[in-house]
């Protein structure tokens, strides 16, 4: 019934349009009153160019820049970090064929508090702030396939089984090998991570109580003691499935080419392997030798997207 | 007709009321006649001390009464050289009063009695063996303040509000050393604890040695991170007869630029992480102002200069900051007006220069680190402008400039209904100011710095300029100011319109 509609029309408009209107009273209230506005408008009288930047600012780059834990002379020659969860990512660019910079860095300087992450390249001098957001390392995958990279994912139970078995068991070897067992700290995690945050003594013990008792916590967050034997008996018997799982196949789960499980595999391996490492405690490394084609598995990756030993 | 009872009661009603009148008067006249009474014994006081001026005299004993804390050693060193068996002239009466009371005077600068020492002059009884004709005894009452007192409040800072509880604890040793535990929590320092130990030297108030620990958490907005600090310094301050005051500390500091927002710039990452500071550092300050939040009279001076890193110093920056503050205030006289009319013109100038210096005994200098670098432009600095608003930036991120100059020029006014004796005045202003980073010379850093140098002179400065109203609570100067900007480099941030600002030190 017409009348009756447009008259409930009116009701419920009606009140709308004097809130609507007393609303925007209230803002016409706040709001800059027109001969101020254009007073705003006039002014400033004179912009100059803007200023030039310190030395350390960082120029704008055509190259996407990813942040790793490494020194100066290794990220200048493009050398694998020396920390797992870095040189994954590092290798996992090389081998999707992105073209990018390494650069040292340290935890503080990463969006998600942690390394690695990656820097787009500002493709033009008046870039908007978009181009600036750095890429943590959880949306790199995302930002491979949008730079061209054809990635194959595998989601099979059996993938996420073994990942798993490298996300806790062989993660946690590692941890303990590298923070927990003394003579390995001092030689392997002190000058790497410790001795390149400051040059004075007493930041660098703060800074490896630190370290080591975040090691501490996360294993124990694992299980409520840290036993050690268990520990390394457990990698083991990972290193040995994983040998398993290889056989003879060049790349894992008999790809053609290698994907991002050979690139967190070869992660640990290659830091475990190294010689220029200078593990002292070498149980663990003692542990990957044995397995013949994990050790073979490494060299191939080290030689096609690293350029050598 | 009245009866003789009624008149009875009529006389004990009018002896019973209380006429208020004559209550007040009598009141007066009773505060007159002490007032008068005070001002006869002053003035006998003053004569008879006037008349004896120069009656020679020998000061045998000083006695403090109400020090039970006060250390015997410290209080020697501080009377000894008084005390007649010292010295080999007598005194007279004038010079006596003189010297006692100079003393009295240091006592009080200590801070650890309460206001308003008092002092006795006795002569010594004739029958006691040990004193002579001319002999007299000082005694000088004082009452110790309560040794621990716990403090908590807000407090005001350039462009800050914080909220802390503090603890003092005066006079330990009973040599007037204080230990003072500090914590607070701010809306730009996240948080702050700080632990002095402070001590003066010889028993002169004027030369203090303190030792302080520092831990502290301060958001930086304006370049998107927030700096961690955590240090511990060794300073010696002292302060010369004309009111200069001195301080020379060393400080060593690490500090982590971390915590960095979502949207901060490449330059900004750069430079996060941690870094040690360790450096030797001179502060010289002048106050000739007669106000310290609107002067008109006088004039201020200060000079920061700072070393790092150089030769033994070692830690991970190196270089030689320098920082001079300037400020002077001159009355204006208004032709319709007699006396002084409250208006008054105050200007300031600072600058700043940061060189890169060789870290130990290295050759080559490091560029700075944003750390380090100045920041220009704010409420409290160059108006007009927002916080860090002045100088390189990246993206939205203040990155700091190695060498600046800023300027401004004030004119107060009193309000004409209001007068100028009140704190109120109002400000038409316009301040400029210049920040620059170092260039690039290809290592040779005198010739950089004397480029950037050259370089705050080529083109005008950033300017502003506007009126406003400003408020000087014994706490803080408060500021509400309207400004425009007028020249400005593209990327600094201005500031149009409204702008409040609270702070201790204004340009």
């Amino acid at each position: 019934m017409p009348p009756t509609n447009s008259a409930e029309d009116e009701d419920t408009s009606s009140p709308q349009t004097s809130f609507s209107r007393q609303t925007s009273r209230v803002r016409d209230f706040f709001s800059v009153p027109a001969p101020v506005k254009t007073l705003f408008n006039s002014v400033p009288i004179l912009t100059y160019p803007p200023n030039d930047l310190p030395q350390r600012a960082l120029k704008p780059t055509r190259v996407p820049i990813l942040y790793v834990f490494s020194t100066k002379e290794d990220a200048a020659a493009g050398r694998p970090s020396f920390n797992p969860s870095c040189l994954k990512w590092q290798a996992f660019l090389n081998i999707a064929g992105i073209n990018h910079r390494v650069v040292s860095s340290s935890n503080h300087a990463s969006p998600s508090g942690s390394l690695p992450f990656l820097l787009p390249a500002s493709a033009s001098s008046n870039a908007s702030q978009e181009s600036f957001k750095p890429i943590p390392s959880n949306k790199l995958i995302r930002y491979a396939k949008e730079h061209g990279a054809i990635i194959e994912e595998s989601t099979s139970m059996r993938y996420e089984a073994y990942q798993s078995l490298l996300d806790h068991r062989i993660r946690s070897a590692w941890l303990y090998t590298l923070y927990l067992e003394p003579k390995n700290f001092s030689s392997v995690a002190y000058p790497l991570y410790v001795s390149s945050t400051s040059s004075n003594p007493l930041v660098r013990a703060s800074i490896s109580y630190q370290l080591r008792a975040a090691a501490e916590a996360e294993l124990l967050k694992q299980s409520s003691i840290i036993d050690t034997d268990d520990l390394y008996s457990e990698a083991d018997k990972a290193f040995e499935a994983l040998s398993i799982l290889l056989g003879d196949d060049p790349w894992f789960f008999g790809n053609e080419k290698p994907t991002l499980f050979d690139a967190s595999i070869f992660a640990y391996t290659q830091l475990l392997l190294d010689e220029n490492m200078e593990w002292k405690e070498r149980k663990l490394c003692r542990a990957l030798r044995r397995r013949e084609n994990l050790v073979q598995h490494r060299e191939r990756l080290l030689v096609r997207y690293f350029g050598g030993s | 007709m009245a009866s003789p009872v009624d008149q009875g009661d009529d006389l004990f009603e009018s002896l019973q009321k209380t006429d208020e009148k004559k209550l007040e008067e009598k009141a007066k006249a009773l505060a007159e006649k002490e007032a008068a009474y005070n001002e006869k014994a002053k003035q006998r006081l003053m004569d008879l001390i006037g008349s004896n001026s120069t009656l020679p005299v020998t000061i045998s004993s000083i006695r403090l009464i109400g020090a039970k804390h006060t250390r015997r050693s410290f209080l020697d060193r501080l009377f000894n050289p008084i005390l007649s068996a010292n010295r080999d002239a007598p005194y007279t009466l004038s010079e006596a009063l003189e010297q006692v009371g100079s003393a009295a005077d240091r006592l009080r600068k200590f801070d650890i009695y309460h206001e308003g020492i008092s002092m006795f002059v006795d002569r010594p009884s004739p029958t006691d063996p040990s004193s002579t004709p001319t002999d007299i005894d000082v005694y000088l009452q004082a009452r110790e303040r309560g040794r621990i007192s716990l403090k908590t409040g807000t407090d005001l800072g350039n462009v800050e509000g914080s909220a802390y509880g503090e603890l003092h604890w005066r006079n330990i040793f009973g040599g007037a050393e204080s230990l003072n535990l500090n914590a607070s929590a701010g809306t730009r320092t996240r948080s702050a604890y700080q632990a002095t130990f402070d001590t003066p030297i010889l028993s002169d108030p004027d030369k203090r040695v303190s030792v302080d620990a520092l831990s502290s958490s301060t958001l930086k907005p304006w370049a998107s991170h927030e700096e961690a600090l955590k240090g511990a310094g060794l300073k010696y301050s002292w302060a010369t007869k004309s009111g200069m005051k001195h301080q020379v500390g060393y400080t060593g500091i690490w500090r982590q630029v971390t915590g960095l927002a979502a949207n901060a710039s490449p330059s900004v990452r750069n430079d996060a992480g941690d870094s040690a500071k360790s450096s030797i550092s001179h502060t010289w300050v002048a106050d000739r102002r007669n106000h310290p939040f609107i002067p008109t009279r006088g004039y201020l001076m200060k000079t920061v200069s700072e070393i790092a890193g150089w030769g033994p110093l070692q830690g991970d920056v190196a270089f030689w900051k320098s920082e001079l503050e300037t400020s002077g205030a001159i009355p204006i006289p208004i032709p319709g007006i007699k006396g002084d009319s409250g208006v008054s013109l105050t200007g300031g100038l600072r600058a700043g220069m940061l060189y890169p210096l060789p870290l130990g005994f290295a050759s080559t200098s490091q560029p700075s680190r944003i750390n380090d670098r100045f920041q220009l432009g704010g409420p409290t600095d160059v108006r007009g402008f927002k916080i860090g608003g002045l100088g390189p930036r990246d993206g939205s991120d203040a990155l700091g400039g190695d060498i600046f100059a800023a300027g401004s020029a004030n004119l107060l006014i009193p309000f004409p209904r209001v007068g100028k004796d009140t704190p109120l005045r109002l400000q038409l202003f316009a301040n400029a100011g210049r920040l620059l980073a170092l260039k690039d010379r290809g290592g040779n850093t005198q010739k950089s710095v004397y480029n950037t140098i050259a370089q705050l002179g080529d083109s005008l400065p950033s300017m502003a300029a506007g009126f406003g109203v400003v408020y000087a609570h014994p706490v803080a100067r408060f500021e509400l100011n309207f400004s425009l900007p007028l020249v400005m480099r593209r990327g600094e941030e201005t500031r149009k319109g409204l702008q409040f600002g609270v702070g201790i030190n204004f340009l």
